[in-house]
């Protein structure tokens, strides 16, 4: 069967756009280039094939069979484990190729857990889930750095986030030991960023991180629930920010999961705050020392992101959204001498929010940003439609307008484009 | 990365993952073969754990002690002291804070409840692991033996050695409630 390559090369072939030589030249690149990739597909299947028959021993195991010995259920506990260990130690003395090491490496961790909590069961250890799966997290790191493998690297992000919820939201207690488990995969990322930016596999990781720390957070409120509003949009303005970065300029939108859920969570949590029943809800007091550090944590990250930012001079435009989360902070620390107003204030900052990225969108001609901007505005106006104080009228006014508004700012753009497109035409003709 | 260091790496790494479990067995043999064993009257319960399987819930009957303790509060962790009663089951005599200086068994436990005059816990050793087909069973059978006047004892067999304790079998009318299901199954 013909690639979709060849196909595409014969029909510019036939339409005389290259001619032979250049034909067979992009074909050996292409035939060149595949060679010289890992056997991507073998390692997928690998590494799910380990997944699935961990999990199936695991599995099997918790079937807890009466039959044998507490001896012989002992030493099958060490089974999975060891045969793990040896296949680890065999790809990684011989050097095999990574899609084998993701395969052993997955088969280990799995192997760890099985092991574990087999040992558990035959001794009848209660033990709690969150310890269980520290240990688990903790003894399979060394596979990351060793095996250098990236499924074990989500595996850990994963579990560390289970780790973590398991702890504070079910336990309430809080979870320090999740910032380790970061920081520990922390080395790995990064030199990803710097070996290889472009991969799929890079930019799977710049959504699993923020989200990780997105799920995470709420796990380190500890006196104030008024004060999540807060961490959580301190936490987005510092994924919008890193978004801003210059390392994500050539990034497409899809690529940069920190700008996407920077932007997206800053809207979602100032819509919520934009009725002023939350803002009634709120309490303003029982703090904890640790509420302070981490809230001045934050501010301090987003405040040296923006410095950095203004200092490497890729702060060009006035953004809006890079300073929401400090705007915010700044009405929630003030609210006690606004009188009432800061509900108001949020409304004003969604619409300039709004405002700003419909304009934005208009001047990079793209209508993704345009129409992001209209729905922005248009989630307000819904908003508001619940506050029942509003004439039926004003509300349905609004909503014309605003329906006006997304007919014409898309005419415009669309206006915009075909004069861009007939000047291009125009110039390439002279 | 350096091969020795690679090789050192790997060797520590599988170290550490035999020594986990293996500590855990070690520990726990050390309570069985060298602990004293003590009887705690129960009720089974059963519900399941997503990696290890199906267990059964020990509700035991022992959960406060009389104390005369202001001290002790929700959550704190107190040693709660046992001896064995006339008919050989375990009760709690005093509860306290910290260890006292006796030598009387004792079991490490958080305090759920204090009132003037008692301290409630909850024991620690309440899960025990069945094959999944034997735990709700095993549930089930107790319930309609107790509610037919047919159970004679129903208690879990604990091994205590210092601040452990391992829970190494539950008894129904004196047999392993594993076999007590499958006896029942054939009745």
């Amino acid at each position: 069967m013909k690639s979709k390559i060849a196909n595409d090369l014969d029909e510019l072939l036939t339409a005389n756009v290259i001619n032979q030589e250049v034909k067979e030249n992009i074909m050996q690149y292409y035939l060149h280039k595949k060679d010289a990739q890992p056997n991507r597909l073998f390692a997928i299947f690998g590494v799910l094939g380990s997944l699935l028959v961990g999990l199936g021993i695991i599995l099997i195991l918790a079937h807890n069979w009466d039959d044998f010995p507490r001896s012989v259920k002992t030493i099958w506990a060490f089974v999975p484990l060891v045969i793990g260990q040896m296949f680890v130690g065999y790809t990684l003395l011989k050097n095999r190729k990574p899609a084998w090491k993701e395969t052993a490496a997955t088969f280990l961790f799995f192997g760890i857990g099985a092991s574990i909590s087999l040992v558990s069961q035959v001794y009848n250890i209660k033990g709690e889930m969150s310890s269980f799966l520290l240990t688990w997290i903790v003894l399979a790191i060394p596979l990351i750095y060793l095996m250098k493998s990236y499924a074990v690297t989500l595996l850990h992000l994963l579990f560390a986030t289970i780790y973590a919820c398991n702890l504070g939201y079910f336990n309430s207690d809080i979870p320090w030991d999740y910032v380790l488990l970061i920081l520990a995969v922390l080395p790995v990322y990064l030199g990803r960023l710097k070996t290889m930016p472009k991969a799929n596999t890079t930019v799977i990781l710049h959504w699993l991180f923020p989200l990780s720390v997105l799920i995470s957070l709420g796990n380190f409120i500890s006196g104030n629930d008024s004060l999540g509003f807060v961490l959580y949009i301190l936490l987005f303005s510092i994924f919008y920010n890193i978004g801003k970065l210059s390392y994500f300029k050539n990034a497409s939108l899809r690529g940069n999961g920190y700008l996407i859920l920077g932007s997206v969570g800053t809207i979602i949590t100032l819509l919520i705050t934009s009725f002023s029943w939350v803002w009634d809800e709120f309490h303003f007091s029982n703090y904890t020392t640790q509420d302070y550090a981490i809230t001045i944590v934050l501010v301090i990250i987003v405040v040296g992101l923006i410095a950095n930012m203004f200092r490497a001079s890729t702060l060009k435009e006035f953004n809006l959204f890079q300073f929401a989360g400090l705007i915010f902070t700044g009405i929630y620390i003030s609210n006690a001498t606004l009188v009432g107003l800061s509900p108001l204030l949020i409304n004003l900052l969604i619409i300039a929010l709004g405002i700003i990225a419909i304009v934005i969108g208009a001047k990079r001609n793209k209508y993704s940003i345009l129409n992001y901007g209209l729905v922005i505005i248009t989630a307000l106006i819904t908003c508001r439609f619940f506050d029942t104080n509003i004439s039926f009228i004003v509300r349905g006014l609004l909503f014309m307008v605003i329906g006006a508004g997304f007919f014409g700012a898309n005419y415009f753009m669309y206006r915009k484009q075909s004069q861009l497109q007939s000047q291009l035409k125009l110039k390439e003709d002279e | 990365m350096n091969k020795i260091i690679i090789i050192l790496v790997f060797g520590v790494m599988v170290l550490a993952q035999l020594f986990v479990p293996g500590n855990m067995i070690y520990q726990q043999e050390a309570v069985l073969t060298e602990g004293t064993a003590y009887k705690f009257k129960t009720r089974p319960i059963d519900p399941t754990d997503p990696l290890r399987g199906k267990y059964i819930f020990l509700d035991y009957q022992m959960n406060f002690v009389a104390a005369n303790n202001d001290s002790i509060s929700y959550g704190d962790t107190i040693y709660v002291y046992i001896e064995n009663d006339e008919n050989g089951f375990a009760v709690a005599t005093k509860a306290s804070k910290t260890p006292l200086d006796t030598e009387q068994d004792f079991i490490v436990t958080t305090a759920t409840n204090s009132y003037d005059d008692s301290v409630h816990f909850n024991l620690p050793f309440n899960v025990f692991y069945m094959e999944e087909s034997k735990a709700y069973e095993a549930e089930v059978y107790v319930r309609e033996a107790n509610r037919d006047a047919d159970l004679e004892n129903c208690y879990g067999l604990v091994y205590i050695k210092g601040d452990k304790a391992v829970l190494n079998d539950v008894i129904v009318n004196d047999i392993s409630i594993k076999d007590y299901v499958l006896q029942e199954r054939l009745d």
